[in-house]
C-alpha cells in the first residue's frame, strides 16, 4: 500500500497535520462510509415526521467529514485535533429531540468525551517531547526513546492515553455516557453512535498502542495487564447489564459496552491472532451494531414500543424485519458461520496462544461467558416475537415497513452473514499487517 | 472400508472438512431413512396443525445440518453444523406453540447453547494444542500432551456439548421436557438421531483423542452408568407415553456410554466393545423411530399422552399392536430381538473387562474387581428397568380396558386410526427389529462390521455366540427382575384404585429445582449486583465532585407562567382564533390557547439553556474554549 503523506499545514516547525492512508485507515474508512450511506438512507424516511432535519443533516455529514480525517489522520496532533472535532459534532445527533433527558445524555457525553480527550492530550504531551516524532508508524516510535529515567512516566503517560481512548471506547467505568447517550437520540444516530463513533476510540487505541508506543514497549508491563483486566470485567459486566435491562435501546447500548472491550480485549492481547480478531470485530460489531440499532428504530417508529417485553408477537406482525433482527443476532452471538464467529474464534485463539498469563483462560472463558449472555439478552426478543404463544390476545395485523427502512436492515443482515463465510480477503489482510506490526 | 474425502478451502476461513467412511456411511443412510419414514407418517400426523411449511422447512434444514455433523472430518466442520442442527431443531420443540412447548424450547435452547459455547471453548483449547481439528490428524497430534491436565480439561469442556445432546447426566433434563411437547416424527428423530450426533462427537474424543486412556474410559463408564440407571428409573415413574419413551432414551444413550467407556478400558481387546456400541446405537435409532411414531399413532388420534387416558386404546388393532410390540421387545433385549444382540455385546465386554483385571492384564483407574460385579449389576439392573417399563407401557396401551367403558368402546371402534402411508411407515421401522435379531450374523454383524474402523477396533477377536447358555442366562435374569419389579413396584406401588399415578417427589426436578434457580436467580443476581456498582461508580463520583468542588449555579425562580413577550403576542393569537372561531371556523372551532403553548415553549427553552449552562460540561467546555484562545493567541502574537 502507499504510504505517501499529505502535509496539509504545520502547526509550529514540529507539529504538521498530515494525513496518510495505510490499511488500518482504509478498513475503518470503508466500514464508516458502509455504514454512513446505509444509516443515511435510512434517515430519509425516519425523520419523516420530525423537525429540524436539516440541522441534524448537516452535523451529520460534518461527522462523516470528521470521521474519515480522524481515519486517514497520519500523526497524533492530527488525530487529536479531529478526534476532538469529532465529540463536537456527534453531540448534536444526541440531543436531537430536544427533550430535557436528551439534552442531559448529550452534556454526559460531551462532559466523558473532553474528559477522555484530556487524558488523551496529557500522555500526548509526554509523547511528544520524549520522542523523536509523533508520526504513525507501525511498530511504534517510542522503543529506543525510552530510557530508565522516563520509563515511569513514559508509561502512564501511554496508560492515560489508552484509558482516554477507552472512554469512547466505552470501558468501565467510563461507559456511562454510552448507556445514556443511546436510548435518547433518534435510532439513526444511536446506530452511528454504536457501530461508528465507538469505534473511533477504538481506533485511538489502535493508533497508541501499535503506532505510537509499539506492542515490544508495552508488553508485560502494568499497562497491558491493567487494560486487560478491565476489558474483561467490562466484558462480563456489558453484557448482564444489558441481559437485565428492560429498554431495548439501552440493552443495546450495554451490549456494545461489551462488544467494545471485545476489541481491546483482543488489542492489549497483543498477539496477531488476537489482532486479526478484534479489527475483524471492529467491522463485523459495526455492521450488526448499527443493524440492531436500526431494527430497534423501526420498531419505536412503527409501534412506539420501547421495552423488550412489549414486542410479543411482533415477529408475525413485521417477518422481514424480525428475521433479519434474528440473523444479526446469532451473528453477534457469534454462531458459525456467521461473521460473529470469526472474529470470537481468532480472539480466543490469539488469547490462548498469547503470552498473557492466566488471562489466556479467563478471556476466553469471559468472552463465551459474554457470548451465553448475548444469546440470553437477544433471543427472546427473537422468540417471544415469534412464537407469542397459543394463547396471545394481541393484535396480529401486519405492519407495512418502508423501504427506506427496510432495505438498509435487510442489507446490514446479509452482511452480517457473508462475510462469515467468506472472510478471507479481510483475514488475509490483516494477517499481513499484523505480522508487520508484531 | 474406502474413504472419500472432500476438502471445501476456505469457507468460513477454516474451511470445510468432509469424510464419507463406513460408520459415516452407515449413519447418514440411518438418518435418511429415518427422515424418510417420519417425513412420510408427518403427512398425517401434521394434518391438523398449522405452520406446516414453517416445520417442513426446518425438518429439511435440520436434516442436512445433522448429514453435516456425521460426515464432517474435522471438529470444526462439526462444530459448525452442529450449530445449526441445534438451532433449527428447536422450532420442531415449539411447533404447536403452547406454554409447555415454549417453556421446553426454552430449555431445549438454553442447553444447546450453553453445550454449544462450552464445546467451543474446549475445541479452541485443542486448537491451540495441536494446531489442527482434523479428526484423523488428532490422535497423532495429541500425543505430546497425554495424560496432561490441560488435555483432560479440554476434553471434559467438548465432552459437556457432545453429552449435552447425547442426553447425559446431568445435561439431560432437555430430553423429558422437549419430547413430550414436540410432534411425535419430530421426536423421533430428536432422539433417534439428534442425540446420536452427540453419541458421534463422545465417540471421536473417547476414540482418537483419549483412545485407550483408562481414567477418561472411567469418566465415560461412570457417567454411563449414571444416566443408564437413572433415566431407567425416570422411565419407571413416567405415566405419559412419550415421556416414559423420553426418558428410556436418555437410560439407553447411557447404555451407548457404558459401551464407549468400556472401548477405552478394553484399549487392545475392545472388539466387543465396538461392536457392542455400534449396534445399540443403530438399533436404538431405529427402535425410537418405531416406538415414537407409535406414541404419535396415539396422539393423533387422541390427542391425550397420559396412561390413563390412553388406556386400552391399542385393543383390537393387532397391525399396530404388532409395530409396538416389536419395539417393545427390541428395546426391552428379549433374545431373537435386535436389543438383546447389542446388550449381549455390551455385557460380554464388562465380564471381559473385569475378568482381564481380575487376572491383571489391564490397567484400571480407581475401580477394582468388585466395582465391575456392581457395575454389571447395575447394568442388569437397568435392562431389567427397560423391560417392566415397557411391559408397563404395553399392559396399559394394549391390554387392559379403559375405565371408562363408554371411552373404550370408542377406541375400539376405531378402524382408520392411521392412513396406509403411515402404516407402511412403521411398518418399515418396525421389521428391523426381528430381522437383525433373528439374523445376528448376517445383519448386525454386517452393521458393526462397518463402524470398527471409524472406532479403531483391536483386531478380530474371537466372534460371540448369541444364542449361548450363558448369553441367555444374562438376558433371563433382565427379564426375570423386570417381571418382578413389574408385579411388585409398578401394580402396587405406581398405581392406586387401578390408576397410574405419578410417585415421583416433585422436588427431585433437576431443572426446576437446581439448575432453573441457580442460573436464572442466584447467579444473575449476584453479578447483577456487582456490575450495578460499577456501571454507577463514575456517575456518583461525578456526583460528587458537582457537589464539593464545583458550584453550581442557582436554579432560576420562574413564578408566573410565560412573560410580556409570550402573554403580548399569544394574546394576540388566542384573540384572533376566538374570533375566527364565531366565524369561518363555528363548525370546527380551535381552542384559544396559544398563548399557553408559547409559555410553555419558553420555558422548556429557559430550562434548557439553564441545564446547559449550570452543567459541568459546559464549563469544562469553556475552559476549554478559553485554552484554546490563548493557544490561539501566543501562536499568532
Amino acid at each position: 500500500m502507499d504510504n505517501s503523506t499529505y502535509v496539509l499545514f504545520n502547526l509550529t516547525d514540529r507539529l504538521p497535520i498530515i494525513f496518510k492512508c495505510d490499511e488500518i485507515s482504509v478498513i475503518f474508512g470503508i466500514t464508516t462510509l458502509i455504514i454512513w450511506t446505509l444509516c443515511a438512507y435510512y434517515s430519509m424516511r425516519y425523520f419523516k415526521k420530525e423537525k429540524k432535519t436539516i440541522r441534524y443533516a448537516f452535523f451529520y455529514l460534518m461527522t462523516l467529514i470528521v470521521l474519515l480525517c480522524l481515519d486517514l489522520a497520519g500523526n497524533l496532533v492530527t488525530f487529536y485535533m479531529f478526534y476532538e472535532l469529532m465529540t463536537l459534532m456527534s453531540v448534536p445527533l444526541v440531543f436531537h429531540d430536544g427533550t430535557k433527558e436528551a439534552i442531559t445524555s448529550a452534556l454526559k457525553y460531551l462532559f466523558y468525551s473532553l474528559c477522555g480527550a484530556y487524558m488523551v492530550l496529557f500522555g500526548f504531551y509526554f509523547v511528544y517531547s520524549n520522542a523523536k516524532t509523533i508520526e504513525f508508524s507501525p511498530g511504534g516510535v517510542l522503543e529506543g526513546n525510552i530510557t530508565p529515567d522516563n520509563r515511569g512516566i513514559m508509561m502512564l503517560a501511554v496508560f492515560l492515553m489508552i484509558l482516554g481512548f477507552s472512554v469512547k471506547g466505552g470501558m468501565l467505568p467510563m461507559h456511562s455516557w454510552l448507556t445514556s447517550a443511546h436510548p435518547v437520540a433518534p435510532a439513526p444516530a444511536s446506530a452511528f453512535l454504536s457501530g461508528i463513533i465507538v469505534k473511533s476510540g477504538i481506533l485511538g487505541i489502535i493508533r497508541t498502542v501499535y503506532y505510537i508506543a509499539g506492542p515490544n514497549v508495552i508488553r508485560g508491563t502494568y499497562v497491558q495487564n491493567t487494560v486487560l483486566i478491565m476489558s474483561m470485567i467490562t466484558v462480563f459486566a456489558g453484557s448482564m447489564l444489558a441481559y437485565r435491562d428492560r429498554l431495548l435501546k439501552r440493552r443495546l447500548a450495554y451490549s456494545t459496552v461489551s462488544q467494545a472491550s471485545y476489541i481491546i480485549f483482543g488489542l492489549m492481547v497483543m498477539h496477531p491472532i488476537a489482532f486479526v480478531g478484534a479489527i475483524c470485530h471492529v467491522v463485523f460489531h459495526a455492521i450488526i451494531k448499527t443493524g440492531l440499532f436500526l431494527y430497534s428504530g423501526i420498531v419505536i417508529h412503527e409501534t412506539g414500543r420501547k421495552y423488550t417485553d412489549e414486542l410479543t408477537g411482533m415477529g408475525k406482525r413485521m417477518p422481514v424485519v424480525w428475521w433479519c433482527f434474528t440473523f444479526l443476532s446469532l451473528s453477534l452471538i457469534g454462531i458459525p458461520p456467521a461473521a460473529g464467529f470469526i472474529s470470537k474464534w481468532n480472539l480466543c485463539i490469539g488469547a490462548l496462544k498469547g503470552n498473557i498469563g492466566i488471562s489466556s483462560y479467563i478471556g476466553p472463558a469471559i468472552l463465551l461467558i459474554s457470548a451465553l449472555l448475548t444469546a440470553g439478552y437477544l433471543l427472546p426478543i427473537t422468540i417471544k416475537g415469534f412464537l407469542p404463544g397459543k394463547d396471545f390476545k394481541g393484535e396480529t395485523d401486519k405492519i407495512k415497513i418502508s423501504p427506506f427502512m427496510s432495505i438498509p436492515l435487510v442489507i446490514l443482515a446479509i452482511l452480517s452473514v457473508l462475510p462469515g463465510l467468506w472472510p478471507k480477503p479481510l483475514t488475509d489482510m490483516l494477517r499481513q499487517l499484523a505480522g508487520m506490526l508484531m | 472400508m474406502n474413504t472419500y474425502d472432500l476438502t471445501i478451502m476456505n469457507i468460513c476461513d477454516f474451511g470445510l472438512c468432509f469424510r464419507m467412511d463406513g460408520f459415516r456411511i452407515l449413519y447418514v443412510c440411518i438418518a435418511t431413512f429415518m427422515w424418510l419414514m417420519s417425513m412420510s407418517f408427518s403427512r398425517e400426523y401434521m394434518a391438523h396443525y398449522s405452520n406446516k411449511l414453517r416445520y417442513y422447512i426446518f425438518s429439511i434444514l435440520t436434516y442436512v445440518a445433522t448429514v453435516g455433523v456425521f460426515v464432517s472430518a474435522d471438529l470444526i466442520t462439526t462444530f459448525l453444523f452442529f450449530e445449526i442442527m441445534s438451532f433449527t431443531s428447536y422450532v420442531w420443540v415449539v411447533q404447536d406453540e403452547r406454554k409447555e412447548s415454549l417453556k421446553a424450547g426454552e430449555t431445549y435452547l438454553a442447553i444447546a447453547v450453553m453445550g454449544g459455547l462450552v464445546m467451543l471453548m474446549g475445541l479452541m483449547m485443542l486448537y491451540n494444542l495441536t494446531g489442527t481439528l482434523r479428526i484423523d490428524a488428532l490422535n497423532s497430534a495429541i500425543q505430546p500432551y497425554l495424560g496432561t491436565k490441560e488435555l483432560y480439561v479440554t476434553g471434559c469442556l467438548i465432552l459437556f456439548g457432545f453429552g449435552a445432546k447425547a442426553g447425559a447426566f446431568p445435561l439431560h433434563i432437555w430430553l423429558p421436557k422437549a419430547h413430550p411437547v414436540a410432534p411425535a416424527p419430530a421426536s423421533a428423530l430428536l432422539s433417534g438421531v439428534l442425540t446420536k450426533a452427540g453419541i458421534f462427537g463422545v465417540l471421536v474424543i473417547s476414540c482418537e483423542i483419549f483412545a485407550k486412556d483408562v481414567k477418561w474410559g472411567t469418566l465415560i463408564l461412570g457417567i454411563g452408568v449414571i444416566t443408564m440407571f437413572l433415566g431407567a428409573v425416570l422411565a419407571l415413574f413416567s405415566v405419559d407415553l412419550k415421556r416414559t419413551l423420553a426418558c428410556s432414551s436418555v437410560s439407553q444413550i447411557g447404555f451407548i456410554l457404558v459401551g464407549i467407556g468400556m472401548q477405552d478400558l478394553l484399549a487392545n481387546e475392545n472388539m466387543l466393545a465396538v461392536r457392542g456400541t455400534l449396534l445399540h446405537m443403530v438399533n436404538h435409532s431405529m427402535i425410537k423411530l418405531c416406538l415414537f411414531m407409535a406414541a404419535g399413532v396415539v396422539y393423533m388420534n387422541l390427542h391425550a399422552l397420559d396412561l390413563n387416558e390412553i388406556r386400552g386404546f391399542g385393543r383390537k388393532k393387532p397391525l399396530f399392536k404388532g409395530i409396538f410390540l416389536m419395539g417393545a421387545l427390541g428395546i426391552g433385549g428379549i433374545p431373537l430381538f435386535n436389543g438383546y444382540i447389542s446388550k449381549t455385546l455390551l455385557h460380554e465386554a464388562i465380564v471381559e473387562y473385569t475378568h482381564a483385571m481380575s487376572e491383571g492384564h489391564v490397567s484400571a483407574y480407581m475401580i477394582n474387581v468388585a466395582g465391575m460385579k456392581t457395575i454389571e449389576w447395575i447394568f442388569i439392573i437397568s435392562g431389567g428397568l427397560t423391560v417392566c417399563y415397557m411391559t408397563k407401557l404395553f399392559v396399559a396401551v394394549f391390554i387392559e380396558k379403559n375405565a371408562s367403558d363408554k371411552k373404550q368402546k370408542e377406541f375400539d371402534d376405531k378402524k382408520d386410526y392411521m392412513n396406509p402411508l403411515s402404516a407402511v411407515a412403521l411398518t418399515l421401522s418396525a421389521v428391523y427389529m426381528p430381522v437383525s435379531g433373528m439374523l445376528p450374523t448376517i445383519v448386525s454383524d454386517g452393521i458393526a462390521d462397518l463402524g470398527e474402523g471409524f472406532m479403531h477396533a483391536a483386531e478380530a477377536g474371537a466372534r460371540v455366540h448369541y444364542f449361548s447358555g450363558t448369553n441367555l442366562i444374562g438376558a433371563m435374569y433382565s427379564i426375570v427382575i423386570g417381571a418382578l419389579l413389574y408385579l411388585t413396584v409398578v401394580r402396587k406401588l405406581l398405581m392406586k384404585d387401578g390408576e397410574y399415578v405419578d410417585r415421583w417427589p416433585k422436588f427431585l426436578d433437576l431443572e426446576n429445582s437446581f439448575y432453573r434457580p441457580l442460573l436464572l436467580i442466584v447467579l444473575p443476581n449476584i453479578s447483577v449486583f456487582v456490575c450495578r456498582f460499577l456501571d454507577r461508580i463514575m456517575d456518583y463520583t461525578i456526583l460528587l465532585l458537582r457537589k464539593t468542588i464545583y458550584k453550581d449555579a442557582k436554579l432560576p425562580i420562574e413564578p408566573t407562567e410565560g412573560d410580556e413577550l409570550t402573554h403580548y403576542f399569544g394574546g394576540i393569537a388566542d384573540d384572533i382564533i376566538r374570533g375566527l372561531n364565531e366565524n369561518v371556523l363555528s363548525y370546527h372551532p380551535m381552542e384559544p390557547e396559544v398563548e399557553h403553548k408559547l409559555a410553555i415553549f419558553r420555558k422548556y427553552y429557559k430550562e434548557n439553556t439553564s441545564i446547559i449552562g449550570r452543567s459541568m460540561s459546559f464549563g469544562l467546555f469553556l475552559a476549554c474554549t478559553g485554552l484554546l484562545l490563548v493557544l490561539a493567541y501566543m501562536l499568532l502574537f
